[in-house]
């Protein structure tokens, strides 16, 4: 069943039309929630209540936009609602980001000494570090550099302009490399500990 | 989840007078029908109204509760009110293949959650929602729409019907033929607003990076702002005018415009919002507050 | 050009990531390794991003099967669709006006490029190859919406769709003009568009109200 004919069908409440949406789209969202949250079982009931909101909205839908997309800014705001009640402040989408040097936050160094990311990141890295953005940030890492969408359907999706999403885009980058830096300062000095360590008690 | 509790009343209405000053939202004229049902509901309940004419009044409370109250003068339309899960739908069907218009008239008081999401549809009357933060979907013909501390995705259509939005935050669409639109101290960060020949009139804030998009086809478009606000403007009539107070620093790779457009282009402060307000040949006006 | 330093370095950065390689910023790269390193790190995380990507997950069997019970539960699902109220919460009927505001912005996409190198009879014609047995669909459409046989339950809302439709009517007529005075003029075109899709709606909603004998 194509896409136009399963969202005719589900607006008009049939079975087979929602199971047909919910198999053409469901591991993009739950790759979605998964990417965002770092977690299988969040994201499992994230991915629940996307689908839940769309079928209950999905009446309203009316071609404006393209049906993913639509799909995507849904999960988008269940995944952003989750993750701002974890963090327990009320605040709007834009101010979900760390200070920039606009709003008088510090500047950040951008060179980095001695240690280079080249052959010493991978997905497992990445991921960790992107579990620890800001969820503005998160958001429009992942769905830009991870899911591939254009800043224009990022700008759709999340309810900002272009220029907003490739700002953010770049602060969630910087942001990744130095927590990326971080970590892999924390593993030399691990390891030298660990070295350390063994010498002493050879002593 | 559900638990129904089921009230039924009927009275002359000869005895309008005593019903004014407990129902002084609906009609003084006679209302032969009352229904009042109680259904609870979890967090994030949807509610949908589908009402050809009469008035909508939804306002939000504190209870975990959706409480309806309808009033219907006629015995050829009846309200139905029925809970599914965490969804309650209200409804007015018409019993008789030929009513008269008057007696398709039901008006309805709704109580809802905060958080609850409402889809509404009213042919004729009136339509008001208020201190509701869920997202909502309002479509009417003739029926005016009001809107009173909202927040959430609010969709609003109409053929006619005016719209008006106050103190409202999150985001806004609505779309009219020939509607007008006040929109008044929004906190909205994405506006689009779209009439044929109704005016529109936003005296709201500018988001920092937020998005608001006016457009009509003729009449009058008027936005206000402070000297504090921070926005980039892209105003134009293609065959009206262009009437701005605002400062602006013009774009730094100025597009061509045929010189048959009103227009105004650039930056004002930071920039930090957009506008963009757009008419075929109406009059496009940003003013400044006093 | 400018020699710029790895103090100012960074304002480049952002449009660099995005394509733009400006002078200035290529001759800095070329003598900082420092800042070279920087746009290597922020590639590096776009490719492990990417390659991340690729792989998508699956979610688990058990989640469509505890969805379905909950649209079943809230009613959301129906064996047989059914068609309730006075007015239905699905969007119009595909009715030959709707469809055709679809039509008419393909045609007007495929035959209104949206260059500067338009050709300007050719593009007339090709609007009038499109739009004109569109025009006439529209007619049609338009005399079944409008010549209803049934009894009015609400003149109100008849009264008003038509007198909108006669706004609609007057709009189109209004930036068929404009866009025949000026086939490049985009924002013209954008107008006309929405004025089709307006009244596709409205013969929509009228037709509804006829359809149903309401």
């Amino acid at each position: 069943m194509p896409e136009v004919e399963a969202i005719r069908l589900a607006q008009q409440g049939d079975a087979a039309a929602f199971e047909r949406l919910y198999q053409l789209h469901n591991r993009r969202v739950y790759s979605l929630c998964l990417r965002m949250v770092g977690n299988t079982a969040e994201a499992e009931d994230l991915t629940q209540e996307a689908f839940l909101q769309l079928f209950r909205k999905i009446s309203t839908f009316r071609g404006e936009s393209a049906f993913s997309t639509w799909l995507h800014r849904l999960s988008v705001n269940v995944v952003l609602m989750r993750l701002r009640k974890k963090s327990a402040a009320e605040t709007s989408l834009e101010e979900v980001t760390e200070p920039d040097e606009e709003s008088g936050g510090p500047r950040r160094d951008f060179g980095a000494p001695d240690l280079r990311l080249t052959g010493s990141i991978d997905r497992l890295n990445l991921q960790r570090a992107v579990e620890q953005l800001p969820p503005g940030y998160k958001s429009v890492f992942v769905l830009h550099d991870v899911q591939g969408y254009e800043h224009n359907e990022i700008a759709e999706i999340m309810g900002c302009s272009i220029g907003n999403s490739k700002s953010q885009l770049h602060k969630a980058r910087m942001r990744l490399r130095e927590l990326l830096h971080e970590a892999l300062r924390d593993k030399a000095r691990e390891e030298r500990k660990a070295a350390g360590g063994s010498l002493g008690a050879e002593d | 989840m559900s638990t129904t509790h089921f009230v039924s009343g009927y009275w002359n209405g000869k005895a309008a007078g005593l019903l004014a000053s407990g129902l002084l939202l609906f009609s003084a004229t006679a209302s032969a029908h009352r229904i009042e049902k109680h259904f609870t509901v979890e967090p994030r309940a949807v509610i949908t109204i589908h009402n050809p004419n009469g008035k909508i009044v939804v306002k939000a409370w504190t209870k975990h509760e959706v409480m309806v109250i309808a009033n219907h003068a006629s015995d050829k339309v009846e309200v139905t009110a029925e809970q599914t899960g965490n969804r309650v739908d209200l409804r007015t069907q018409q019993l008789a293949d030929t009513v008269a218009p008057d007696d398709l008239r039901a008006d309805y008081e709704v109580s809802v959650p905060e958080d609850a999401e409402l889809q509404i549809h009213d042919d004729s009357g009136e339509v008001s929602v208020a201190n509701v933060l869920g997202d909502m979907n309002v479509e009417t013909v003739a029926a005016g729409v009001a809107l009173e501390d909202a927040a959430g995705y609010l969709t609003v259509k109409t053929v006619g019907g005016s719209f008006q939005c106050v103190r409202c935050a999150g985001r806004l669409e609505v779309s009219s033929i020939s509607g007008s639109f006040r929109l008044l101290d929004l906190r909205s960060y994405h506006v689009r607003a779209q009439t044929s020949t109704g005016n529109i009139l936003f005296d709201g804030e500018f988001l920092p990076n937020g998005i608001y998009r006016l457009k009509n086809y003729s009449g009058v478009i008027e936005v206000r702002f402070s000297p504090g606000d921070s926005f980039d403007l892209s105003a134009t009539s293609l065959k009206g005018s262009v009437n701005n107070e605002a400062k602006l620093t013009p774009p730094a790779h100025p597009q061509r415009l045929s010189s048959k457009f009103g227009y105004a282009l650039g930056t004002f402060n930071a920039g930090r919002a957009k506008v963009e307000l757009t008419s075929f040949d109406g009059t496009i006006n940003v003013r400044k507050r006093n | 050009m400018a020699t710029i330093g790895c103090k100012d370095f960074p304002d480049y950065l952002e449009p660099w990531m995005e394509g733009d390689r400006h002078p200035d910023a290529l001759a800095h790269l070329r003598d900082c390794p420092r800042c070279r390193s920087l746009v290597e790190d922020l590639k590096m995380i776009q490719t492990t991003a990417q390659e991340w990507g690729r792989t998508e997950s699956e979610p688990p069997a058990h989640l469509w099967n505890s969805l379905r019970v909950q649209l079943v539960q809230e009613g959301l699902i129906h064996q047989q669709s059914k068609r309730r109220g006075w007015l239905p919460s699905l969007p119009r009927p595909a009715l030959a006006g709707a469809y055709l505001a679809a039509v008419i912005a393909v045609a007007f996409g495929l035959s209104g490029p949206v260059n500067q190198r338009i050709n300007r009879a050719r593009w007339l014609e090709g609007t009038q190859n499109s739009t004109t047995p569109l025009r006439a669909q529209f007619a049609s459409a338009e005399m079944n919406a409008t010549t209803l046989s049934v009894p009015d339950s609400n003149p109100t809302v008849t009264a008003s769709l038509h007198n909108n439709l006669a706004i609609v009517d007057n709009y189109i007529v209004l930036c068929e003009k404009s866009v025949n005075e000026e086939p490049e003029n985009e924002l013209a075109r954008d107008y006309l568009f929405e004025a089709y899709q307006q009244k596709a709606d409205l013969l929509a909603q009228l037709s509804e109200r006829g359809g149903s004998g309401r």
